[in-house]
């Protein structure tokens, strides 16, 4: 998982950099000694650190331009950060390269309950967003497991999911406008609480790109009425088969529940050694089920889901019947990560997507390579929407076993790709799956994406390393290669 | 001359050979929203309309690939049959710019038509999974997936709606599909303020009875709030009440039944009162709290009719001032943002048809039209005048 060669003229040019740096920002926002860098050296795909040039922490959006412009000028390379909680290791720095965090961006600015929108500072956290608006009724719908922590400006860089994205839709489906500042230093302000714009979709592709296109400097975000009634079923199935097809089942039959989550017997049997939540050890397969909206509605479609599963071969239903009991069908699940942590040194928690047909196949293919690799895996998932964690366990010390895990996880990626999937359902590419990127787009795909890249950031100053495996100048990039007169395809019969 | 290729080849061969030339080309599906949008500088025409049929549909995957010159018709009927629909509800414009039908579903990704339900359940851009296309390099690419929850690459699928086929030629189209509700009421109240009836359908989206669609009708002197309902039949009953407590100190109401609900809903997403009017229609895309306000100060400017979907945040106007376009869009600005689209008529000169973008954004999406087609050989100056292209050649 390498990154790029640090250029050595940039390293000599360190002091000066720094000095250029903190002429233009306040006292505090630059952090130069190593020790306190070392706070800024990983995220949360931590097995891998590299110390950055120089850390800047801004605090207002012009200070971030005039950053960015300098580097530009200078051609510095730029690392943005938010939380750092991404787990593709979007936000590892470069040695060549300024970290830039956007922490200090912390604030709501505004609460417009009146259009149902609120905006803030991108170093906001997601559930911070929620706790502002939940006294009034309203909540943020996207809620990756790390709300407590990621930012709201890291969850459009990654475009993040969450349980709810089956019936609530991702990041992208729930942001209506930012500001970003480009590596030019321009501020641009896309959208807002009006809905739609002329022109091309800006928000819509910045959102998920990875910190590569621009910095995000100000979100503005949809709030919703939380839902009258929330309850969730607890499913147990003989075989992760019948779970599968009972999650087929309940779409066919017109319902979108607010989620549908399922864990295999390793992950059902860790969670219930931790917290004891409940759950049917003897289980192949575990659904939860959430259904939200109206009381009426709830209801109606616990009894209608309940009898879709049962028909599906389910071996135990229970129904919540309290927000107490919704709470504890969902403390397992919550807790599967540590839960798996706690048997295994390490874990590797990887993140592909498959089509919901697929599962049953992926999991038999899973146990296979489990025995290839000689490791243990534990699978949870969205199984809604096909989104698919499984942890690998391994231990670190062991010599060798981390390669093996690695291996073991791109191998589980190439089988999502194949079977109609995708390298990533929400954690995104960063460099964990960068050099997989292969597997899913041709050279044209990738050269397009890049060229993309090139309208943004020809320099290729804005996260290096990240994403795409084989960086392409933006001049060759746009040679249109016509050579004596002819064109691409001289051999397709012209009209 | 127009070119009606069936394959990726085709279409290939076609923009070679207009590159070659240094030729544009019009793209279209079947020509049905011409009106839209700027003539297209271009003398030869390629149209998709041969490019159709489905090319996969799977109802519990929630999922259906189609080719791009596929007519909408085609694609509701068969999703009908499942009890599926495209949740963006698109709009059917054929009475609104008299052509023969509602167009291909390639016309509606470009142009990012919504409907009525696009203030709950999101727009056309929501849905678009994924995409085949042919660049206006002549390099064919693709993007997106089958599935939903995908973060992989950039979003190129969000960049392709609305973009009026100036970046590539679409060739293939995957969509997420949900089902259709299995039934539908609208509550109607009158009141006598635009401003009391914006703020009626406000109250309603910020209850918890989930509605779908929020109009506001002027009608004579007064003004009708309607609000849809949408969902499992116990849940509807029980949301329609709970919503008629709600408002009941709102003013009069009256409850539209399954039947009346589809034939509002579908009069408001298709604009069919301006069907019939001359004159220049105008679509605005607001602030929803806005509204009472922007209408006032555009009724002193001008005599226009309108009235509003999406709570508020949609407007469309009917008027016959030749230097509206100016004044709404000032007025816009002063209220909060949002933009103006003549959807139909013609404007004095010195008024574009698209939202003018500021200097730093239109520079942005000029390199972006670079990067995807940098000889401008794709429906050159569909949306007004394009920046001269700065693309490199080696000859």
């Amino acid at each position: 998982m390498l990154l790029p060669p640090a250029d050595h003229t940039i390293l000599d040019r360190r002091s000066e950099i720094i000095s250029a740096l903190s002429a233009l920002l306040p006292a505090g926002c630059v952090i130069d000694d190593e020790k306190s860098m070392s706070a800024f050296d990983t995220d949360g795909l931590s097995a891998y650190r590299n110390q950055p040039l120089v850390v800047v922490l801004p605090e207002t959006s012009q200070q971030v331009a005039d950053v960015m412009r300098w580097c530009r000028d200078n051609g510095v390379k730029i690392v943005p950060r938010g939380a750092g909680t991404s787990l593709s290791g979007g936000a590892i720095p470069l040695s060549d390269g300024v970290l830039l965090g956007l922490g200090k961006f912390n604030k709501i600015t505004k609460i417009d309950y009146e259009n149902r929108a609120v905006t803030a500072q991108p170093g906001v956290t997601n559930l911070g967003i929620t706790l502002a608006v939940q006294d009034e009724g309203f909540y943020y719908a996207p809620d990756p497991s790390s709300q407590i922590a990621c930012s709201i400006g890291g969850n459009i860089a990654e475009n993040s999911g969450g349980v709810h994205c089956l019936k609530y839709g991702l990041t992208t489906n729930n942001v209506l406008g930012i500001e970003m500042v480009t590596m030019d230093g321009e501020i641009l302000k896309i959208g807002g609480t009006h809905l739609d714009h002329d022109g091309f979709d800006i928000l819509g592709v910045m959102t998920g790109s990875e910190g590569l296109l621009g910095v995000v400097t100000e979100v503005t975000v949809r709030i919703l009425r939380k839902p009258a009634s929330q309850r969730a079923l607890l499913v147990g199935f003989d075989s992760a088969q019948e779970g599968g097809q009972a999650v087929s089942d309940v779409i066919a039959a017109g319902i979108i529940p607010a989620g549908m989550e399922m864990m295999d017997g390793p992950a059902i049997n860790a969670a219930e050694d931790f917290v004891g939540a409940g759950y049917p050890r003897d289980a192949a397969a575990l659904l939860i089920v959430e259904l939200d909206g109206p009381e009426a509605e709830v209801d109606f479609l616990i009894e209608a889901v309940s009898e879709i599963v049962k028909k599906a071969g389910a071996t135990s239903i229970r129904a919540s019947t309290s927000e107490e009991e919704r709470n504890q069908f969902w403390a397992g699940r919550k807790s599967a990560f540590p839960a798996v942590g706690r048997i295994s040194p390490d874990y590797l928690c990887m993140d592909g997507t498959i089509p919901r047909k697929a599962l049953p196949e992926m999991l038999t293919r899973m146990a296979a390579m489990s025995q290839k690799f000689g490791l243990r895996v534990a699978n949870v998932f969205h199984a809604g929407d096909g989104n698919l964690h499984p942890l690998i366990l391994f231990d670190a010390n062991q010599p060798g076993e981390l390669e093996r895990a690695e291996e073991f996880g791109a191998e589980i990626l190439r089988n999502c790709v194949a079977l109609g999937g995708v390298l990533t359902g929400e954690h995104g590419v960063g460099v964990e799956k960068r050099d997989l990127m292969g597997e899913m787009f041709t050279e044209d795909d990738l050269k397009q994406q890049q060229r993309l890249k090139c309208a943004f950031d020809p320099q290729h100053l804005l996260n290096p390393g990240k994403v795409f495996p084989v960086l392409h100048r933006c001049a060759e990039l746009g040679r249109l290669h016509v050579h004596h007169g002819k064109l691409p395809h001289p051999d397709i019969p012209r009209f | 001359m127009t070119y009606f290729p069936r394959n990726h080849d085709d279409i290939k061969a076609i923009i070679a050979q207009a590159m070659e030339s240094e030729r544009p080309l019009c793209i279209t599906g079947t020509q049905t929203k011409s009106g839209l949008h700027e003539p297209v500088r271009a003398e030869e025409h390629l149209s998709l309309a041969e490019m159709s049929g489905i090319v996969d549909y799977e109802p519990e995957e929630l999922v259906l690939v189609v080719r791009s010159g596929t007519r909408l018709d085609e694609i509701n009927a068969l999703l009908g049959q499942h009890n599926q629909m495209l949740a963006f509800e698109p709009a059917d414009y054929s009475g609104l710019l008299s052509s023969d039908h509602s167009g291909t579903i390639g016309g509606v990704i470009a142009t990012n038509i919504s409907g009525s339900r696009r203030i709950s359940a999101g727009a056309a851009r929501d849905y678009l999974l994924g995409f085949d296309a042919i660049s206006g390099r002549c390099d064919q690419f693709k993007s997106g997936s089958r599935v939903m929850k995908n973060v992989t690459g950039y979003d190129l699928s969000k960049l392709m709606c609305g973009s009026y086929g100036r970046l590539a030629v679409l060739s293939e189209l995957t969509l997420k599909v949900l089902p259709s509700p299995q039934t539908v009421q609208t509550i109607c109240v009158t009141t006598d303020s635009l401003a009391n009836a914006q703020a009626i359908v406000s109250k309603a989206f910020r209850s918890s009875v989930e509605p779908s669609g929020g109009a506001i009708l002027p009608e004579a002197d007064q003004f009708a709030s309607y609000v849809r309902i949408e969902g499992v039949a116990v849940s509807v009953a029980d949301r329609v009440a709970a919503l008629k407590n709600i408002l009941e100190d709102d003013g009069s109401t009256t409850l539209l039944d399954a039947d009346e609900s589809h034939r509002l809903w579908q009069i408001i997403t298709n604009v069919e009162q301006f069907a019939p009017v001359s004159g220049q229609v105008w679509k605005l895309s607001i602030v929803p709290s806005s509204l009472a306000q922007i209408m006032a100060e555009l009724s002193r400017q001008s005599e226009m009719s309108y009235f509003a979907d999406w709570a508020g945040g949609l407007v469309w106007l009917n008027t016959h001032d030749p230097e509206a376009g100016s004044f709404i869009r000032t007025i816009i600005a002063g209220n909060g943002g949002g933009y103006a689209h003549l959807v139909r008529g013609d404007a004095s000169d010195a008024i574009s048809r698209f939202q003018p973008q500021p200097e730093q954004l239109s520079n942005l999406q000029a390199r972006i039209k670079t990067a995807f087609d940098p000889l401008h050989i794709l429906n050159r100056d569909i949306m007004g005048r394009e920046l001269p292209s700065e693309a490199s050649e080696e000859r």
